[in-house]
């Protein structure tokens, strides 16, 4: 055998981690060595001060290895120690730029190293790493420091919020982003603050409020990064959210059975266990109330002077250096806050007026922008030319169907916002379009019309009227609405609360073997109710007879009242119910109208009781599932307005498809689906998936033809007694249930 | 029948495509062939006429960062006989100064023949030369003198010892020489703690010890003369300042020079030494009480005794109960304390 060459280090048995490892197991007994150490470490230091840039590699063990060695057992010599974060802080603070890499990366980490082990503590920390993040020109070092940042934060955030820290770094980005707003470094409060929204670390008002800053800076990027993060930050987050929920589940069933046939090791018990905690920990997550975080656009201060100065810098100055992109992704913040708060900006629809052409590039985000801008309140004047130009320059037979379809959804979806933009002849002329040979334009006409058939059918003539319209045209309920005319609103799901609750009663009363419908022993039902004041009671229920109940005698008689019905007017429907239901809702409108009546005073007439709350938000989640029928999705109207949604179905209408577009169309909705395989085959791959072994029978099938080649010889001479007795040993097997018996 | 008839056809077939031909290269073959601009020869040397020393002797300054241990020593040779050759009235090719940041890593190479080397070639320099350069040695020393590696210990030691005897006055007052250093000497020395002073006590010494006892005595040698150094009676400036006083009071002729106005003149003039400002300090980083200078006999004296006293006599007497060579050792420490005891008690 060869003579293994020693390396310099062995020779000499200078090895840290050796020591490392027998200091950690005792740390006593090594205090000298250690002691010796830190004196080694310090003349190093102080080396390395006098010339911080020098490469030269000291001798064997480098101050890059001491390092890292005293951060590993510093937390068991505390009091040598104390001094050593604050000297790693300041070489990395004072050299960061001249620090070899490697050096500098082992400092960050052995920073981080020191807050994991409690010595240094997190806000002291980030306040060392955040001023290098921003101002050193290592691409790998940012990326580093950016990391350490980020995990930091988390872990302080991790087990409960750590108000304090979160503030002062809010703070710290706020202050970063608008000291200088020509320079880029805002970019690295953005980064922060997207990664850490999504993660809903920071779902408060002051990390919106640092995007804001950011999107009203001078620098492009930073600009971007503010409006892209309003624009997509929420939506990010909520795929961030369903990612991590269906993490792969683990079928603790499977594991203890492995843990039962496999040899028994303490790694695989501790397993077991940590796969217990993991499911109890998601059971719990899984019974937590949902965390109610608001999008980010709802937690904007002054929504209107947000909108106004993005507009009036971004968008009006001339002095602007955004690309079209860019001012694209402005406007479309701009619009939807319009949209989502009902904002007034006064140049807003003019701006819009000389971007409405055909030949403007990227128009159809010009015209969902201007879509998603209108609201019930704006002005119908301000409206109504651009309407009108829009008809003019994109609705023509002339034009291109591409277009004219675009046009019209662009119509249709300002007039569903605000239907009195719109005046009866063009109406009546852009209807005229759903006789269009062209599919897409067709579509985009029928689409107007029977937006006017709800909305106002009086404008339209009056056959294209509709059945449905006509009718409630001349019953009377069906009035135009005036400009900024409000709805009373109710609580959303609150008929399904009512209905599930009645129901509930009647199975109880049938218990008790009562009349259904008596509605007299009200209070009991009263005092059920108080006791679930809380999602889960275990605790609470005790001291809730502080409360005072509320009197509910108004809804004593639910079911069957006649007086109600002379109570205050039926409320109409809601305007956006489907057509098709209008008939169903004719037939019952006498009930529906004292059933509303009834309905909105449940939530008058009594507190709501978070178990309740919880109740009505399970009603309205399956209802939606139910409702959830391909095509008939309502528009929420927090979901923004895409340009594909103006363009429509201009798809349609490009002409005939080839024949590889047709079969990918085809196979879009379906799931892709593997070979053919028979049942068996299936089967077992599913069985080899489970980690499951083959039966008995399966084994003696597939067993080698040689090997059971000399049993069947020798069963051909076995004597009589011999095979009395093989035959009688196998019954008495069978008997027992096989060799193993059928104990347990 | 048909195959082998085949076969052989396509043996013919071969035969007549091979004669006169190449020999096929192999599948595996690889083109190791490659072009390039220029041929450089490493061997070869076209200079026609010798280095002269002077260059000689910079080229191997250069080779004392090399990788190989041999090369290193052989350099340093080199070096310790130019040095020595040369005569002393002939200044050196490269000052001191820039030669012994280049030497100072070396005290904690990893081979012992480059270090013993060392030590040969520092004790050939000349002494008023380094004494201005003991404070950027120092951290070296005192890296090595805490080093895992018990054989850079014991040299480091060794380069402490010939410091203090070239410039024991620089040693011990140049910042961090007194504290820092006198804290690597307890380590060196496992005297810090009570319990890890003790002969009995079960200390797990981790590293290579080296030759058991051996450095031990050599450590407390140098203990000594460093404490002598620092802290022992100053026969001769002293004595010198003591007639200067008396010589200012008395007659009025000192080395002042003076008439009776001008006492003590020296004390005022700007001091002799190369860096006379330096205790304040003015551009390094601001130092904490370790890395303070102390330049007075009695502030190291304090020092001394408000930290080190109480482990130091603990472990002389644990040392003066293991016998044997290292009691006699630690008795010269022991004298140096006494000594140091009796001055203060004068003072």
């Amino acid at each position: 055998m060869v003579k293994r060459k020693l390396g310099a280090l062995e020779k000499v048995e200078a090895d840290l981690p050796n020591l490392q490892h027998k200091i950690r197991r005792d740390p006593k007994s090594y205090i000298e060595d250690f002691r010796a150490q830190h004196y080694q470490y310090e003349s190093h230091r102080e080396i390395f001060m006098t010339a911080p840039s020098s490469t030269t590699e000291t001798g064997l063990i480098s101050l890059r290895e001491l390092i890292d060695f005293i951060a590993h057992v510093a937390d068991c010599y505390p009091e040598i120690t104390k001094d050593f974060p604050q000297q790693l802080m300041d070489i990395l603070s004072q050299h960061h730029l001249i620090l070899q890499p490697e050096l500098r990366e082992k400092i960050v980490g052995s920073l981080v190293l020191l807050r994991k082990k409690e010595l240094l503590d997190s806000a002291t920390l980030l306040q060392t790493l955040f001023p290098i993040l921003i101002s050193t020109p290592s691409k790998t070092l940012r990326a580093l420091i950016f990391q350490k940042i980020l995990m930091d934060l988390r872990q302080a955030n991790a087990k409960t919020t750590n108000h304090k820290l979160n503030r002062t770094m809010q703070t710290v980005l706020f202050n970063l982003v608008t000291s200088d707003r020509t320079s880029s470094k805002g970019l690295w409060a953005i980064k922060l603050t997207r990664e850490l929204w999504k993660r809903q670390i920071w779902t408060d008002a002051k990390a919106v409020e640092v995007m804001k800053e950011a999107s009203l800076a001078s620098n492009e990027k930073v600009i971007v990064g503010g409006v892209r993060f309003f624009l997509g930050g929420d939506k990010e987050r909520e795929e961030m959210e369903d990612e991590s929920s269906d993490e792969e589940a683990i079928d603790l069933g499977r594991v203890k059975h492995q843990v039962g046939i496999n040899k028994k090791t303490r790694k695989k018990s501790r397993a077991v266990e940590k796969a217990k905690a993991t499911v109890k920990r998601r059971e719990r997550k899984k019974n937590q109330p949902h965390p109610l975080n608001f999008s980010a656009l709802h937690l904007l201060h002054d929504p209107q002077g947000y909108a106004e100065s993005l507009f009036s810098k971004h968008l009006q100055s001339t002095k602007s250096k955004l690309n079209l992109d860019q001012k694209l992704m402005v406007l479309q913040l701009v619009t939807r806050l319009v949209g989502l708060h009902k904002l007034h900006i006064m140049h807003l629809y003019s701006y819009f007026q000389k971007f409405l052409t055909p030949r403007q590039p990227s128009v159809t985000s010009f015209l969902a922008s201007l879509a998603q801008a209108s609201h019930d309140l704006v002005p119908p004047d301000d409206l109504e030319p651009l309407v009108q130009k829009i008809a003019n320059e994109f609705v023509s037979e002339a034009s291109a169907s591409e277009v004219a379809s675009a046009g019209l959804n662009a119509i249709r979806e300002i007039c569903a916002r605000q239907p009195l933009a719109m005046n009866e002849t063009l109406l009546q002329d852009l209807v005229m379009y759903r006789k269009s040979k062209d599919k897409g334009v067709m579509m985009a006409g029928r689409g107007l019309l029977s937006l006017f058939r709800e909305v106002n059918p009086e404008m339209l003539k009056r056959r294209d009227r509709g059945k449905d319209a006509s009718i409630g045209l001349k019953a009377g309920e069906r009035k135009e609405k005036r400009f900024a005319e409000q709805e009373a609103g109710g609580i959303e799901g609150l008929e399904l609360l009512e209905k599930w609750k009645e129901e509930e009663r009647r199975k109880r009363r049938a218990e008790k073997g009562l009349a259904s419908d008596a509605s007299d022993d009200e209070e009991e039902g009263e005092e059920d109710n108080w006791a679930s004041w809380n999602v889960e009671d275990d605790e609470d229920s005790d001291d809730s007879g502080d409360w005072i109940n509320v009197q509910s005698d108004a809804e004593i008689d639910i079911s069957d009242s006649e007086d109600e019905k002379d109570g205050p007017p039926a409320k109409k429907a809601k305007s956006s119910e489907s057509s098709s239901d209008d008939k169903a809702e004719k037939k019952e409108e006498e009930k529906e109208e004292s059933a509303e009546a009834k309905f909105s005073k449940l939530a008058t007439t009594r507190i709501l009781t978070p178990a309740d709350l919880a109740k009505l938000q399970e009603l309205r989640t399956e209802a939606a599932i139910n409702s959830l029928v391909p095509g008939a999705k309502k528009r929420d109207r927090d979901d923004p307005l895409t340009a594909e949604e103006i363009e429509g179905l201009a798809a349609l209408s490009a002409g005939k498809a080839t024949r590889e577009e047709r079969i990918a169309h085809a196979k879009e909705g379906k799931t892709d689906r593997s070979e053919h395989k028979s049942i068996t085959a299936k089967r077992k791959e599913r069985k080899q998936d489970q980690g499951k072994s083959t039966t008995n029978k399966e084994k003696a099938r597939k067993k080698n033809f040689l090997m059971t080649l000399g049993k069947a010889k020798s069963k051909n001479k076995r004597s009589l007694v011999q095979t009395r007795a093989v035959l009688k040993a196998h019954h008495d097997r069978a008997k027992r249930g096989g060799r193993r018996g059928n104990i347990g | 029948m048909g195959s082998s008839s085949k076969k052989k056809k396509e043996k013919q077939k071969d035969f007549q495509l091979k004669v006169g031909k190449a020999k096929a290269k192999p599948d595996n073959f690889t083109d190791t062939s490659f072009k390039s601009k220029s041929i450089t020869l490493t061997q070869q040397s076209l200079t026609l006429h010798a280095p002269s020393t002077t260059h000689q002797f910079t080229h191997h300054v250069s080779l004392l960062n090399s990788k190989s241990d041999t090369q290193r020593r052989d350099s340093l040779a080199h070096l310790t006989t130019h040095l020595t050759s040369a005569p002393t009235s002939q200044p050196l090719p490269i000052p001191v100064s820039t030669l012994l940041p280049t030497l100072s890593p070396l005290i904690l190479d990893a081979s012992t023949t480059v270090r013993t080397q060392l030590l040969k070639l520092l004790r050939t320099l000349p002494p008023s030369d380094v004494e201005d350069h003991v404070a950027s040695l120092m951290p070296y020393v005192r890296a090595g003198m805490t080093h895992l590696a018990a054989d850079i210990r014991v040299t480091a030691v060794d380069v402490l010892s010939w410091l203090v005897e070239i410039a024991g006055e620089a040693v011990v007052s140049c910042a961090g020489g007194w504290i820092k250093t006198l804290n690597c000497f307890l380590s060196v020395l496992g005297w810090h703690t009570e319990e890890s002073s003790k002969w009995s006590s079960n200390r797990a010494a981790f590293g290579k010890a080296g030759a058991k006892g051996k450095p031990m005595v050599k450590v407390l040698g140098v203990l000594a003369e460093f404490l002598e150094a620092g802290i022992g009676e100053d026969d001769d400036d002293e004595m010198e300042m003591e007639v200067d006083g008396k010589g200012g009071t008395g007659t009025g002729t000192g080395t002042g020079g003076g008439g009776f106005p001008i006492v003590q003149t020296d004390v005022h003039m700007v001091p002799k030494s190369a860096q006379p400002y330096v205790y304040l300090n003015l551009f390094g980083a601001p130092r904490d009480e370790e890395g303070e200078m102390y330049e007075t006999r009695e502030e190291r004296f304090r020092v001394f005794k408000g930290r080190f006293l109480v482990p130091v006599e603990r472990g002389l007497e644990s040392a003066r109960q293991d016998g044997g060579e290292v009691g006699r050792a630690s008795s010269a420490v022991s004298k140096v304390l006494k000594e140091a005891r009796g001055v203060d008690w004068e003072g």
